[in-house]
Parts: structure tokens; sequence; C-alpha cells
């Protein structure tokens, strides 16, 4: 039997963090699926119900905190771990993460082992959680209908 | 272990391992010895001045039973019974081996023997390093007959001849080797000997060369000679996971710390503060990199802990001469940047504006960070060419590197736009705008959110 793998989407504009990320995941038979900006992070979202999502807070057009606040407030996405990804270290950029909904911050230049672990912490029981993003598809049809 | 017990201690350099060894012989001592460099420690148990056993911490358990079955000396259902009783225990392996009568009582004692004289023979080459005796014996499980310690010393530093001998090679005794995927002709046609076919059969990328050289019962520096002949004839690749596992890690948290560097000095408001930054950057980035030179290069890789000046002259010898021809060449300015202890330094460069300004300064700036943006390209190619060359590590860090240097482009496009720009107004006419060369023109062209010249992430970045 094929063991299934879990799935992280990276959304950072710098190419060499994206490919970073998917370089160090990937050795850790983990896939990796990259955007560059708001708008194809949450089509990915959308496309391929990650299990955990990288999330930089600087981004193009859409900033970090306003796609995790668009993430949480989706019925089926919301149990989605988000890790934000930033250069500000600061109690503050912490706190409006937090509120915006993430689960964890990550400051960088993170170390790659640190980045593992963080990753693998929050991916403790994916399988469990992606069942339960198609329960909540199930139920919006079922108040549509 | 009790300090109580601690019969001596010091400093392998005041007390090579081989005067210990001797020394504990001769006095008949009984007791642990337990020798440390970098990471590497070996524990040797001596009875009345006798070997009894050893123990490797930083080496796995090497699987002779998978081993013998690469060279169908036993039946992998046979492995598999021996295994499920010894739980992957080389002694206890052995033991049934013998046991079963598949291998006779002389050739185990033969083989728990040359297994301590490949580790006596590798730790004889570390150099800087700690060694201490406690009067208590560590319990390893042994089935070995106690061994005469100057019998033992004169093989190991045999073999350890045979690896200076050598010079520098890219393996250590942790390498993993694998079969080329491009082979398909039939290795019996290249003539190869008895000893190079046993080595190619065990070349699965599992099994590292130390394994090999016990499993074949041949020095590892004559099985690293045979895989560096094997790897010529292009039949197999190097594979040294841990090590390359580490490099890669360590290298990778450098391009993070260099491209975190980059986005930070976006926020410089003048052209002088963005090129400043870049200078910072660039030479930031170099001395990291020749710190992890200094760890991974493969003539100082596997020798323990060196000495530092010892990696600071490979370092200088290494990058000095393409950093004076860059400056020789192409970029006058780089003269000013030396090497002191390894790492470059461009202080000069740094401290330019005390003696020249204006546009004058803003040129040289303009110089000296192309320059070093050559020279960094030359010293990571140089690099991962020297520590991991056209393996998968090398070619999966060559792509992380190439979207670091994409970065890293656009950065200096920006200022050479803005050159083109000024250049372009200069050819006008007489500059009107007084505030031209004072940063406002650089700052009004950084701070239009409409600019095309820009980077979206750089606009967005300095809003």
């Amino acid at each position: 039997m094929i063991e299934p793998i879990p799935t992280v989407l990276v959304v950072d504009d710098s190419p060499t963090v994206r490919k970073i990320i998917e370089m160090t995941l990937r050795r850790e038979r983990i896939r990796v699926i990259t955007a560059e900006d708001g708008l194809s992070a949450l089509t990915s979202v959308a496309d391929e119900m990650p299990a955990l999502i990288l999330l930089d807070i600087q981004l193009p057009r859409m900033d970090g905190y306003t796609i995790c606040q668009i993430v949480r407030k989706n019925l089926q996405f919301r149990s989605i771990p988000i890790i934000m990804l930033s250069g500000k270290d600061g109690l503050f950029d912490k706190m409006r993460g937090r509120l915006a909904g993430s689960t964890e911050y990550l400051t960088k230049p993170f170390d790659s082992a640190e980045l593992v672990s963080t990753v693998k912490k929050h991916l403790v029981g994916w399988q469990q959680r992606v069942p339960m993003q198609y329960e909540g598809m199930r139920t919006r049809l079922r108040r549509r209908g | 272990m009790e300090s109580q017990d601690l019969i001596m201690d010091g400093d392998l350099q005041t007390l090579g391992l081989q005067s210990i060894l001797k020394m504990l012989a001769l006095s008949g001592k009984t007791g642990t010895l337990f020798i440390k460099s970098g990471n590497e420690t070996l524990s040797i148990a001596l009875k009345k001045g006798q070997i009894v056993a050893l123990h490797e911490d930083s080496v796995g358990q090497p699987d002779l039973l998978t081993m013998f079955c690469l060279l169908n000396r036993l039946d992998p259902s046979r492995a598999q019974a021996i295994r499920e009783i010894a739980q992957d225990n080389l002694q206890i392996s052995l033991g049934v081996l013998v046991e079963q009568g598949w291998m006779s009582p002389a050739e185990m004692q033969q083989r728990l023997e040359f297994e301590v004289t490949q580790s006596i023979s590798h730790a004889l080459r570390w150099v800087e390093g700690r060694f201490a005796f406690h009067r208590q014996v560590i319990a390893f499980e042994s089935r070995m007959h106690p061994l005469d310690v100057d019998s033992v010393l004169l093989e190991s530093l045999r073999q350890a001849d045979e690896w200076e001998e050598m010079g520098v090679v890219a393996l250590t005794r942790s390498s993993l080797v694998r079969w080329l995927p491009e082979v398909s002709n039939d290795v019996r046609s290249l003539g190869l000997n008895q000893d190079h076919i046993e080595v190619l059969c065990l070349a699965n990328g599992e099994v590292p060369l130390q394994g090999m050289a016990l499993a074949l019962m041949l020095p590892e520096a004559r099985v690293a000679r045979i895989i560096s002949r094997l790897v010529e004839l292009r039949l197999i690749e190097v594979v040294d996971t841990a090590l390359e596992s580490e490099l890669q890690q360590d290298l990778t948290n450098i391009i993070i710390k260099s491209q975190h560097t980059l986005v930070q000095q976006k926020q410089n408001q003048t052209p002088e503060q963005h090129l400043l930054g870049l200078i910072r950057t660039l030479s930031d980035s170099i001395n990291m990199l020749l710190i992890h030179h200094g760890t991974f290069a493969k003539s100082l890789r596997g020798r323990g802990q060196l000495p530092i000046p010892e990696i600071i002259r490979y370092l200088e010898r290494r990058f000095a001469q393409p950093l004076q021809l860059l400056a020789k060449q192409q970029y006058p300015i780089m003269e000013t940047a030396t090497f002191a202890n390894g790492q470059l330094d461009c202080r000069e460069i740094l401290h330019l504006d005390r003696l020249v300004k204006g546009e004058q300064l803003e040129e040289f700036y303009w110089e000296a960070a192309r320059g070093l943006a050559t020279f960094l390209r030359t010293v990571f190619s140089t690099l991962l060419n020297d520590e991991v060359g056209n393996f998968h590590t090398g070619r999966q860090l060559n792509t992380v590197w190439k979207a670091f240097l994409t970065e890293l482009d656009r950065e200096m496009q920006q200022y050479q736009i803005y050159r083109a720009r000024q250049h372009t107004q200069n050819a006008r006419g007489p500059q009107t705008d007084p505030a031209y060369y004072s940063g406002l023109h650089w700052s009004a062209v950084h701070h239009n959110e409409g600019n095309s010249l820009w980077s979206s992430e750089t606009q967005r970045r300095s809003i």
C-alpha cells in the first residue's frame, strides 16, 4: 500500500525562499506546492487542500495577514495550520499574526532544521484533518441544498 | 562514569593515541580509554594491557548479513533468520554464523580484530582531540579474544599510512556509493579484478565504505582506491548521505541568511546606502561561505578537529588567487579587499566615504559591488564543485543558489537602471535640479509605486 504524503503550501514572493523550503521539505517526504502571491495562494488552497500553509507576511497585492483571515473564515479550510514567515520578530507583529489566526510564527532568517521540526509538529494528525475539511464542504452544500 | 575512576586525561597533541596505548599496554592497565575528536568518540576497553573490546559512537553497526547476501555468501532467508535472533548486533550475528557452521571461529576472530584495527587506524589520524582513561571497564559485548596492543598498532599505523599516501581524496569512511543509472554494459568486459567486482556488488547506496572494508576484509584506504577507480570508470557515484545532509543544511541556512540580508538592505533610501547595503550583503555571504568551506572542504573533512591556522591557510590558498586575478583583470577596487583569518576583509571599501564623496564614491561602490558579486559566484561554484560535485545534492543546491542569484541580479539591475537614467538626464543638458544628486531622485524612483523599473516586491517592501 502506498503511504499518503502530506502537501504543504509555501507562499512567499522570494524564489530563493520557495526553492529552499521545497528542497528541505521534499527530503522529509513532504509534497510541496508553491505560490508567489496572495491570489495564487488562495487558488492553491482551494484546489489542493494542503495539510499546512507556510505563509510570508509581506506579499505583493495581498499581505499574509489578509490571506490568513480569509482562510480562517472559510469553514472548509479553517483547520489548516498556518505558519507565518516574516523578517519581523516584534511582539506586535506576532500578536497581529495570532489575531489573524496563524498557528505559529517563524522569524526569518529561519534555520532549516527549525523549519522541519515546526512543520512536522503541526503535521501530526494531518490525515484526520483533511476529512474534516471535506466534511465542512459537505455541510455547506447541505445548507445550500 | 564516576570522576574518581579517572586515572589520566589530556589532549592528543600532547600525547598521541599511539603513545597512550603503548603506555597502557606496557603497564598492564585495566580500564576504558576514551578518545574524542570533533564529534567522533572511540572507547577502547583494556584488560591487563590488552584490547578486549572497542566501540565507536559516531559509526553505526555495519549490516554484515546484508553485505554477505550481496556477495552471495549467505542466503537471504538464512540472513533473515539470523537477523531475528541477533537484532542487528554484529557480535551476535557472527556468533550465530559460527554456531551454524557458516563461518569458522578463526574467521570471526579475524573479522573482530580487523574491525578494531580499522577503528584505531582511523583515530590515529586525528590531529586534535582529548583522551581520558578510566579504571572501570565498560561492559561492551565482545566475543573477541584479547588483542596485543603492539600488533594492533603496527597494522593500524600501516593502514593509516595507506590513507595518507592516497593524498587528497573525496571519500570518507561513511561514503556511500551506488551504481550509476546509465551503466548497462557487461562489467566483466572491463577487465576488473575480484576486489573491484566485490566492491561493485556492495555498491547499493546503503553500504558505507567502512562496511565494505569490513565485509571484504580490505583496508579502508584500499576500498577507497577501488571506489575512486570505479568512479573514474563511470560505473558508480558517491553518496555520503550523512555528510551531504549536514552540508546541505549548512549551505541552505547561509542562503536563507543572505537572502534575508538582501531583502533588509532594500529599505535603504539613497543610492550610496543601497550600494553599501549590497556590499555588506555580498561580503557577509562570502564570509559565511568561507566558514562553511573550512568545515566541509574535501581535503579538510574526515580528519577530526583541525587546527584553525591550517584551515585558514587552506582557504587563503584556495581563494586569494582568484581574488587577486579579479582585482587585476576586472575590478581594481578589489585590491583593497584582503584575506584576514580566512575571512574577506572589506573594511577599506566600507570606509571609502572617508576619502571620497558624491559621484566618485558611488562609482567606487558600484565597482566593488560588481567585483564582490563576481567573487561570490566564484566562491560558491568552487566550493560546491569541491564538496559535492555534480551529484544529486550539488544539483539541488545549485538550483537554490541560482534562485538567490536571480534576486541578487535584480537588485544590481535596479541600480544599473538608475545609473542609465542618470546618464540620460546628464546628456540632455546641465542639471537644473540640485536635488538630483542629493539622493532625492533615487528616493523618488524607489518609492514610486507605479514605476515599472522596480520589481513589485521592492515597491511593496519600501512602502
